[in-house]
């Protein structure tokens, strides 16, 4: 029987570390799942990294490790068992290099999760077996053992927005700013909202999600409601690229909607959202399309960390795909 | 509310779908109550409108393969997630839709190809989808693994219409 939900059980932490969860993770062995947009926005990869080193963790970036391939899957251009195939690769070496992984990207953990999801069809294990009974029989690799399907993988999951609201009072007491009652936009990402793959009952799959709102609020911020809260941020599986007007306008609206409450910034927990939401070229477009100039900046929430950290180091705020305003945000959020 | 008898079912195309992936099988549940098209993304800005495409699968209409309705879809899950039934996987219906669309010469008219001509190129000679990634790319072992596993898929296809495979093989020609 294949074990398909590999996510960490945060509630059973929660109840056995009352007082402090970060204990939980002392003397383990914790790696970074690397995302490939963290290329463009590598205080996303740092801000986490850093922290997680202050806190006297074991934490490395995940070695030997591909691109999670969801965007191929997704695009149609691989099949279930090539995709879990992949998964399932990057599995095994996640699982001999660390205790945890975490994830900065909701693509990236939902894939991972999707991939062991799809293992539990009879007919897509089979033909991932067959997928790794033939590069036994073609690559030179000696070790067999990397090319088989993982019944009971050691590692857990974590996503870094719920291991950094297990933390929150560790991570409180890491920041040197606080956010100042500036209003925050809060975007989840649809991966996240709508991801059942790493709950254990249906209640919390079904209900509100509100840790990124109750950290923005904890760092003294306002986390505003609006209209577009939960809709998606445009990128739909590369919809931006096959039908752009019609997924530009879904970004439109979200950022407006957000601009429109009075947010000072938008905050997100996914780096492809973020992509969609910050990127000058799509802000431009807009623009041109549908009239109105939009310019509320965009960050991801471990960059956002860094900034409270106090950290001015160019690798922890280089935010390559920036928004204008967002050296605005970081002069007001510094000043002290 | 669609007016329709008992003729109107046509099961072929239904069994068909099962038959490539099982958990289509689901789909028999619907109940039609819109709630997936009520919270949908694309539903807001096209004439996506996925209990219709239900609908049209159950009734054997094949030309679904045809719409460019099918590309629409986010597949951000939230049907999934609202819909009052458990087991229906609708973005799972969408890939499958979407695959047999392909297989039969459809597919969707892409606005910037280039871009996944690219990406395919980055994933299957450094295995990730970006230029200069942190950390790296990949170990040479792993990059053949990767193009092992991606044997046959379209992903293959996409990477050889890429500029730099062309002229790869072009050089390797003259020599």
């Amino acid at each position: 029987m294949i074990k398909s939900n590999l996510s960490l059980d945060l509630e059973e932490i929660e109840r056995t570390y009352l007082d402090n969860p970060l204990d939980f993770f002392k003397d383990k062995k914790l790696c970074l799942f690397k995302a490939c947009l963290e290329s463009y926005f590598p205080g996303v990869r740092y801000g986490i990294q850093d922290l997680l080193e202050e806190l006297n963790l074991k934490v490395d970036e995940c070695n030997n490790q591909s691109c999670c391939s969801g965007t191929f899957f997704q695009r149609n251009l691989i099949t279930r068992a090539q995709f879990a195939s992949i998964n399932e690769r990057n599995l095994y070496e996640l699982n001999e290099q660390a205790d945890f992984v975490l994830f900065s990207c909701n693509g990236c953990y939902n894939s991972l999760m999707r991939g062991r999801d799809f293992l539990k069809t009879h007919e897509v294990a089979k033909k991932t077996s067959e997928i790794f009974d033939r590069l036994k029989g073609t690559l030179t690799e000696t070790n067999p053992d990397k090319y088989k399907i993982l019944e009971e993988p050691r590692v857990r999951f974590i996503h870094d927005l719920d291991f950094l609201y297990l933390i929150r009072n560790d991570l409180l007491h890491s920041l040197k700013f606080d956010l100042k009652g500036l209003k925050v936009a809060v975007h989840y990402g649809c991966h996240y909202l709508n991801l059942s793959r790493d709950k254990r009952s249906f209640e919390p799959y079904l209900k509100d999600k509100t840790k990124l709102d109750d950290l923005i609020d904890l760092f003294g911020g306002i986390p505003v409601d609006y209209q577009e809260k939960e809709s998606c941020c445009g990128w739909g599986a590369s919809q931006v690229l096959i039908n752009p007007k019609e997924a530009l306008k879904i970004t439109f609206n979200k950022l407006q909607s957000a601009e429109a409450v009075g947010a000072d910034f938008l905050v997100t927990p996914c780096p492809t959202c973020l992509y969609t939401l910050s990127k000058p070229e799509y802000r431009d477009k807009m623009y041109k399309w549908y009239g109105k100039k939009l310019d509320i900046p965009t960050i991801h929430l471990n960059e956002l960390i860094a900034i409270l950290r106090g950290c001015e180091e160019e690798r922890c705020i280089t935010l390559r795909r920036k928004t204008p305003r967002l050296e605005e945000i970081f002069e007001i959020i510094t000043t002290e | 509310m669609d007016e329709y008898s008992d003729s109107d079912w046509n099961w072929d195309f239904y069994k068909e779908l099962v038959d490539d992936v099982e958990d289509n099988k689901n789909i028999i549940q619907c109940i039609s109550c819109g709630k997936c098209v009520g919270d949908c993304p694309a539903a807001k800005i096209s004439n996506f409108n996925i209990r219709k495409i239900i609908k049209k699968v159950l009734r054997g209409e094949k030309s679904v393969l045809r719409d460019s309705d099918i590309w629409f879809c986010y597949l951000c899950e939230r049907c999934k997630r609202v819909c009052p039934k458990n087991n229906i996987n609708i973005p799972l219906l969408i890939i499958n839709l979407r695959n047999e669309s392909f297989k039969q010469g459809f597919g969707p008219r892409y606005n910037d190809l280039r871009k996944y001509v690219e990406m395919s190129e980055r994933f299957l000679t450094s295995g990730v989808v970006v230029e200069d990634p942190l950390g790296g790319p990949l170990s040479k072992e792993r990059i053949d693994e990767l193009n092992e596993i991606c044997n046959f898929a379209r992903i293959k296809y996409v990477f050889k219409a890429s500029s730099s495979n062309q002229t790869k093989k072009k050089k390797k020609k003259k020599t």
